[in-house]
């Protein structure tokens, strides 16, 4: 056989969601493929976030509902938790996902892997642990990290992320959470029901600045009022200092400076892409934001692709997996695919949950957009009612002729219950077409029908 | 020279000339000239230097092998915060001279 000129045709650096899809469709194409992972096989996702964070939410929601369940009459006075068994389940879950850690995964599917840091050494060429791999194509797919913000003293203390707060041995009496987005809002929820008081610090006026207004104030609500969680918006924390085993805080909000003593400190404010990898060798652009690439996810070198969090745009799994699949595509044909955003719903998995898809209101601002929008709060149906849960609503914006636009849901399964919007959206459908389609009864869905139908 | 620095390996002008280990005296010294070449007093110059090769070591740390021109960037990126003629000089001689 002629030797070859690379060792491999597509070479894909980090396993997670970005990475992993592109590998095992380019391998099942046939090509010879290596993937190169500097943490943990499978990525973040299923190691130390979604997976991780959902199973002990799971948990975590079902031991509040039972706690709670006087009112139904249910005897759940002597309910109890015990916090390592809970961070068995939490590993139970993760190993079942067969991606978590285990790099077998993707040698079963023919595909060399190394566990290693690359650093691009020329355009065609990685360094991995002093060896040298060639490829005719790239994917990076390397992902991002946390980052701490710029606090005083914060360098001189230990904190927690929302990767490693989820290995802590017992929840802490006291939680400082920097950051309230998505995260540090599932976060605040998580340890709150198991006891931890919780300050939830966010710069932005609101909870979840990135959802339509009204998501935010009723997990706020809801925090506040149903786990004691002090929410702390128009917030700044300005230093962070070391007070015997505890920390001290100093922030300032409305003007005025506080302080307050936190056993921990967990920072989930922002993150950044991992681009360190010597990519000006291989010709990519990149800035402190995310790798640069075209509308089909091709870098300034034309054989090298990007997808997921590297690219510094949404940061969901879902989103990452579906780049990944387009630049496996593109990586290896003429005709090239361009990923679609418009339909990618945006979740949080609280309880209620969070769930949006398409443009906000604060996004059609921003455009000038003459919309239409309607709200339907769950108290008014049925099922409200046989659950005994009555925050929350869905709320549709369309524009003049009806067609959806956006979509936001707070209620319980909003995860679940946003996909019949999305597909909606995706499809150019209007609110009377989502009003006429029968929903069920003493489904939550059927705030869906009642928002549509106010809309049409 | 703390042990874990040596067994750092720089390829050098994209692997045209054989590699070598990663040699902090040798950054020390091209980041001092740099300085001194802007007319930087001594200690300062001495100073300077000793902080860029500090955070080089800090950015190589989790790294096994990096190019000549990786080093150039990173130490040339820190420089600069310090002195920014000596950095433009750190990073241009090889097109001035």
């Amino acid at each position: 056989m002629a030797k070859q000129k690379y060792d491999y045709d597509l070479i894909i650096i980090g396993s997670g969601a970005g990475g992993s899809a592109a590998a095992t469709l380019a391998a099942h194409d046939g090509k010879r493929v290596a993937i190169i992972e500097a943490d943990t096989f499978g990525g973040d996702s299923p190691n130390y976030s979604d997976v991780p964070t959902k199973a002990l939410l799971h948990a975590a929601q079902l031991y509040d509902e039972a706690r709670h369940g006087a009112r139904f009459g249910l005897r759940s006075n002597t309910m109890g938790y015990n916090y390592p068994s809970l961070g068995a389940w939490k590993d139970l879950a993760v190993k079942r996902t067969g991606a978590g850690g285990n790099n077998k995964y993707y040698e079963q599917q023919g595909i060399d892997t190394y566990h290693a840091t690359a650093h691009f050494l020329t355009p065609n060429e990685v360094s991995i642990n002093r060896r040298h791999l060639s490829a005719e194509r790239f994917l990076i797919a390397t992902g991002s990290h946390w980052v701490p913000p710029q606090v005083q003293g914060l360098d001189t203390v230990s904190y927690l992320t929302p990767r490693t707060i989820l290995d802590i041995l017992k929840p802490p009496k006291s939680l400082y959470i920097i950051g309230g987005g998505t995260t540090g809002v599932e976060i605040a929820q998580l340890l709150s029901i198991f006891g931890t008081k919780v300050y939830i610090a966010e710069i932005a006026g609101r909870l979840l600045p990135s959802y339509d207004a009204e998501a935010g104030d009723v997990l706020e609500k809801l925090l506040h009022e149903q786990k004691g969680v002090t929410v702390l918006t128009h917030t700044r924390t300005l230093a962070i200092e070391k007070e015997n085993i505890a920390k001290r805080v100093t922030y300032t909000r409305g003007g005025t400076e506080h302080s307050l003593r936190v056993d921990e400190v967990m920072i989930a404010a922002g993150r950044a892409p991992n681009v360190d990898l010597g990519l000006e060798n291989a010709g990519v652009e990149y800035t402190a934001k995310g790798i640069d690439v075209d509308a089909h996810l091709q870098t300034t070198a034309k054989h090298i692709y990007a997808a997921g969090d590297v690219l510094g745009r949404h940061g969901f799994t879902h989103t990452a997996l579906l780049e990944s699949r387009i630049a496996a595509h593109n990586l290896f044909t003429k005709s090239k695919m361009t990923p679609d955003y418009t339909a990618t719903p945006r979740l949080v998995f609280t309880y209620p949950g969070v769930a949006s898809v398409g443009l906000s209101e604060d996004d059609c601002l921003k455009r000038d957009l003459h919309i239409k929008k309607a709200t339907a709060p769950l108290n008014i149906i049925a099922r409200s009612n046989t659950s005994d849960f009555r925050d929350g609503f869905v709320k549709l914006i369309s524009d003049k002729r009806g067609v959806l636009l956006g979509a936001t849901i707070v209620a319980p399964h909003a995860a679940e219950l946003i996909h019949e919007l999305a597909l909606a959206l995706k499809h150019n459908m209007t609110a009377g077409d989502v009003a006429i389609t029968p929903h069920a009864f003493l489904s939550w869905s059927e705030a869906i029908r009642v928002a549509a139908a106010k809309l049409s | 020279m703390p042990s874990t620095v040596a067994n750092k390996g720089i390829v050098k002008r994209g692997g045209k000339r054989p590699s070598e280990p990663f040699n902090p005296h040798k950054l020390h010294v091209s980041v001092r000239a740099a300085c001194l070449s802007v007319r930087t007093p001594d200690g300062e110059a001495e100073m300077t230097a000793a902080a860029v090769t500090n955070a080089v070591i800090t950015w190589l740390h989790a790294k096994t092998e990096v190019t000549s021109r990786d080093l150039r960037r990173i130490a040339g990126g820190h420089l600069r915060t310090f002195h920014p003629e000596a950095a433009y000089l750190y990073e241009q001689h090889t097109n001035i001279m």
